[in-house]
């Protein structure tokens, strides 16, 4: 249904004659819907650019990214097509219906859920090993295989599943509010951060628990109570369950309640639940490319050992993989405090081999005082870490207590990422510098180099404040340090050791961490640029290049990580373009496979529409007119399809002077193409620029001039703001496109560029050549083959007319680098008189720019 | 070209409301709130508004009833869609009840000022 079909209907049932304000009427609306088009076009291409760089920059983003990037996308490719629809007269309605089975795809990949395993709400220790780990999430079924599968003794007690903590935010109907906060949250603003972080946290502790699953955990409680004594308490701990096996920690992101009383169970849950939306947890799975949903919660509840030591023990060291050692941190009581870096810890080695020689490295108490941990637990817990170790397969990092009935209690064991590689920053080598360092000694928590101003941080509200790339410097290495991890160029810490979760996740993000080096803080000054070499345990005053050359690349996080899988599949049916040839019977709408193919689709018989339009309307100013240059007419058509002639030109002529034109873009691409004296035959000449390319000169059916069609032909599509300019020459197609606007999502110029005449090879070295010219004006260019497209948006209108000029010179110039293309001596000349030129071009066009503004300046009223 | 003057936005964050209509406003734009339907109504009633900056999610109608009556009573106002909530179905719909464009938040104001003025062009 066309509104202006229906105007014109309307107007020839009334009167025989359609009079010139009806025809400019429909024309206007026609000539609307195709600007409302191109624009959409436009931010479609930018927005389907953004979403291909975001993927493979190696760069964190997280689902707002994507979801937002793809429904701007998807509303624009839409905008396109109803637009078609409207300027065709409905012609292409079943468009509609092949962007609707795309955007269902798309959909359907962006909105897709966890599949959660299992049918129970809880499930005791003795129904827990390896095979449930999608039901309680890796913590509680490593937990569980330890009890059931290597007889080791583990704390009693039950785990709350995934499915149970889905089953209660979907039942409190939170979820959509929550995502809502996190689409808008820039994760870069800290207060911000912190303050939807609680506003989520509140949300989930406020609502209230489902009755049968609150009845539950009650009648669990209630066994516990029966087993262990009404005064036992527990400890809840957050399980996390996530999609991918690849290793990420989720070091003390969560949240962990000690001393429960079991009457307090169901309103901790909740508390641990909600600790998945900790500001650290947030910026963790944004950094490592997790879906908030992918994440989900299965709270372990176990009963509280009563601790007269405890500690964390790496079955291998993770600054050192290949030691013989084992290493293990011990401390009096319980030692949650050990991980969360503020307690003082005895550091034993124990060896890998019977009889495992032990080695106190440090003792808390002194020298000369005994370690917390007796020599027969050191052992027998060393025996049991092997053990753990061989059973999984991977190194293992095993928190432990010895209760007071002197058994040995595992607390928890996890794969001990090591994903630094061990290459990362050698030991210093002092013959190659002199530097003397400013501090020395500590412990790797985190090998490698960096280098950065110090900024040290002592309260949160430092922390909201810490500048990108500064080297981190603190007392006390606390997990809630971990949101700035993504920021920090280097961590250094006064206290703490490499068993912390912020040590962890220091590793695993590759930044360089050294703790335990007192009088950091003092000897530090906030602005100074240190170097801190974590391998050699130094830091340097400024920026030691000689260390830094040895600084490894940061790992790229989001490699294959749901988010990241799921954009590139989500672009799969986005981005690639199968629609290049509008010539071939293929280009139709059920050839569309990808939103790329529509926008392609449509832009083409927009153009193609507008072409007719004029003729069909019957407007004689509408009408492709030949263009009339210095006295004689050449072989470029214009077609106005707005305001693009100047008032009070003669129309009554198939003819339009250059004159004529008011046109902003084409006159600058006009001018580019006639800057620079051309050596062949005069630009004008479309028979003389054919016959440079023998295969076209040989074919007249590749001959322009002879082509009958409109759409075959050189053509300007123009009006005040806007040109689209087509050239086709034997096997070369180019299309300039430019729109000029004060408001910037209208401003824009592209250009595409498909080049034939030649061998494949030159076909590639010819495009490269272009892009490379192209993007030395600061085009943002691809090349597919033997293609290319450029585009440039959202820049002032004098930047853009710069950008035509060149862009009219290479349309023109580029052709001769056929002719040269075999010589490699004669192209090296060629290309430094293109640049040449382009200088010139460029200086003429910025001079004359500043004169305007000038004048501009002088008569202001004028 | 004519430009649009008077907007109303119509979303549940007062957050949000206070600090757009605040820089609307130093763009020399007219601006009314409204945080739920009950309170829209009215001015879309009156035909003050020019153009309508309208969230998905309002505690009283669902955004999308909204623009439906919104629509059903003044044709031709431009309603832009403002919304968290990045859902292509959503989008898709909006855009074929009538809305003139689904943006997502946060948006940058020079953005959203440039769609109301498109918005508004464009129905015209």
């Amino acid at each position: 249904m066309s509104f202006v079909l229906e105007q014109l209907a309307r107007f020839f049932r009334r009167s025989p004659k359609s009079g010139p304000e009806e025809v400019r009427s429909a024309f206007q609306d026609h000539y609307r819907n195709f600007r409302a088009l191109l624009t959409a076009n436009n931010n479609a291409l930018e927005l389907m650019s953004t979403a291909e760089e975001m993927l493979h920059s190696g760069k964190p983003f997280g689902m707002a990214f994507v979801g937002g990037d793809i429904t701007a996308l998807t509303v624009n490719v839409f905008k396109m097509v109803r637009s078609l629809i409207a300027l065709s007269d409905g012609r292409y309605k079943e468009l509609e219906d092949r962007f609707k089975i795309i955007a269902d795809r798309v959909e359907a990949i962006l909105s897709r859920q966890p599949v959660v395993a299992g049918s129970a709400f809880v499930l005791t220790m003795e129904e827990i090993d390896s095979g449930a780990v999608d039901q309680v999430g890796a913590k509680m079924a490593n937990l569980g295989e330890l009890r059931n599968r290597l007889g080791i003794r583990v704390p009693e007690g039950f785990a709350v599943t995934v499915l149970a903590g889905r089953h209660f935010m979907e039942a409190s109907r939170i979820t959509d509010e929550i995502n809502r906060r996190l689409q808008t949250l820039d994760v870069e603003d800290l207060q911000a951060l912190d303050r939807v972080s609680d506003d989520i946290q509140d949300l989930i502790r406020g609502a209230h628990l489902p009755d049968d699953l609150d009845h539950l955990i009650r009648e669990h409680a209630d066994r516990l109570a029966h087993d262990a004594g009404d005064e036992a308490t527990v400890s809840l701990r957050s399980s996390a369950w996530g999609e991918d096996s690849r290793q990420s920690s989720f070091a003390g992101q969560y949240r962990t309640r000690l001393n429960v009383p079991l009457a307090a169970i169901p309103e901790t849950y909740k508390d641990i639940v909600a600790g998945k939306y900790r500001s650290q947890a947030i910026v963790y799975r944004e950094q490592r490319g997790y879906r908030h949903q992918d994440v989900l919660m299965c709270v372990g509840c176990l009963v509280m050992v009563d601790a007269v030591v405890s500690g964390v023990c790496y079955s291998r060291p993770p600054d050192d993989p290949r030691s013989p050692w084992l290493v293990v941190h011990a401390a009096p009581g319980l030692g949650n405090h050990i991980v969360d870096g503020t307690s003082a810890y005895d550091l034993l080695r124990i060896g890998r081999e019977s009889p495992h020689a032990i080695v106190a490295v440090h003792l808390a108490t002194g020298e000369s005082a005994n370690a917390c941990l007796s020599d027969v637990h050191a052992r027998e817990l060393a025996q049991l870490s092997l053990r753990i170790e061989q059973h999984f397969g991977t190194p293992q990092d095993i928190e432990w207590a010895v209760d007071r009935d002197g058994r040995l209690v595992i607390l928890q064991a996890r794969p001990s990422g090591t994903l630094t590689p061990t290459n990362a920053g050698a030991a210093p080598d002092s013959a190659s510098f002199e530097a003397a360092p400013i501090l020395a000694g500590g412990a790797t928590a985190s090998r490698g180099v960096a280098s950065g101003a110090v900024r040290r941080v002592k309260t949160q509200e430092q922390a909201l404040h810490f500048p990108r790339d500064a080297v981190l410097v603190v007392e006390t290495p606390y997990p809630e340090w971990a949101v700035l991890m993504n920021r920090a160029a280097a961590v250094v810490a006064e206290s703490g050791q490499i068993a912390t979760h912020l040590a962890t996740v220091a590793r695993e993000f590759g930044v360089p961490a050294l703790f335990d080096l007192p009088g950091a803080l003092s000897r530090l000054e906030d602005g100074q640029v240190v170097t801190v070499d974590a391998t050699g345990r130094r830091v340097y005053q400024g920026c030691v290049e000689a260390l830094l050359e040895q600084a490894t690349r940061r790992p790229n996080l989001m490699e294959g990580s749901p988010v990241h899988s799921l954009l590139k599949e989500a672009l799969g049916h986005i981005t690639p373009l199968h629609l290049t040839e509008p010539d071939s019977p293929r280009f139709k709408p059920a050839a569309c496979r990808t939103l790329h193919d529509i926008t392609r689709f449509c832009h083409e018989k927009a153009l193609a529409e507008m072409l007719r339009l004029g003729r069909r309307l019957g407007a004689k100013d509408k009408s492709a007119k030949q263009l009339y240059v210095v006295g004689m007419p050449s072989q470029w058509w214009v077609v106005n399809v707005d305001d693009g002639f100047r008032e009070g030109a003669d129309l009554s002529d198939p003819f339009i002077r250059i004159e004529d034109i008011v046109s902003e873009p084409m006159l600058a691409i006009w001018q580019g193409i006639n800057a620079v004296h051309w050596d062949g035959p005069p630009p004008v000449s479309l028979r003389g620029f054919g016959a440079i390319i023998a295969q076209s000169a040989m074919n007249p059916q590749l001959d322009p001039a002879v082509r009958s069609s409109l759409s075959g032909r050189n053509y300007f599509l123009i009006s005040r703001n806007y040109c689209n300019l087509s050239v086709r020459l034997g096997y070369h197609f180019a299309l300039a496109e430019a729109s000029f606007s004060e408001l910037l999502s209208e401003s824009y110029v592209n250009f595409t560029f498909q080049g034939g005449a030649a061998d494949e090879s030159r076909r590639r070295r010819r495009v490269h050549l272009l892009a490379d010219t192209l993007r030395s004006i600061d085009f943002r260019v691809s090349v597919k083959g033997d293609s290319l497209s450029a585009r440039i948006e959202k820049r002032p209108i004098p930047y853009l007319k710069e950008r035509l000029l060149v862009l009219g010179y290479l349309l023109i110039h580029t052709r001769q680098m056929d002719m040269v293309m075999h010589d490699e001596a004669r192209i090296d000349r060629y290309l430094e008189k293109m640049r040449a030129d382009i200088a010139a071009i460029r200086g003429a066009a910025a001079a004359n720019s500043g004169a305007e503004n000038e004048a501009a300046q002088e008569h202001p009223a004028g | 070209m004519k430009q649009p003057k008077n907007i109303l936005l119509v979303d549940d964050e007062e957050e949000f409301l206070e600090t757009t209509s605040l820089r609307l406003r130093r763009r020399a734009f007219d601006v009314r709130t409204a945080t739920r339907w009950g309170e829209a109504m009215p001015e879309v009633q009156s035909g003050w508004p020019h153009v309508v900056v309208l969230d998905v999610m309002l505690p009283d109608v669902d955004g999308m009833e909204c623009l439906a009556r919104i629509k059903a009573m003044q044709r031709h106002l431009p309603v832009v869609m403002l919304t968290g909530h990045a859902s292509l179905q959503a989008s898709v719909w909006g855009l074929e009840h009538g809305a003139s464009d689904y943006c997502l938040k946060p948006i940058e104001l020079d953005e959203l000022v440039e769609k109301i003025i498109l918005a508004y062009q464009d129905v015209r």
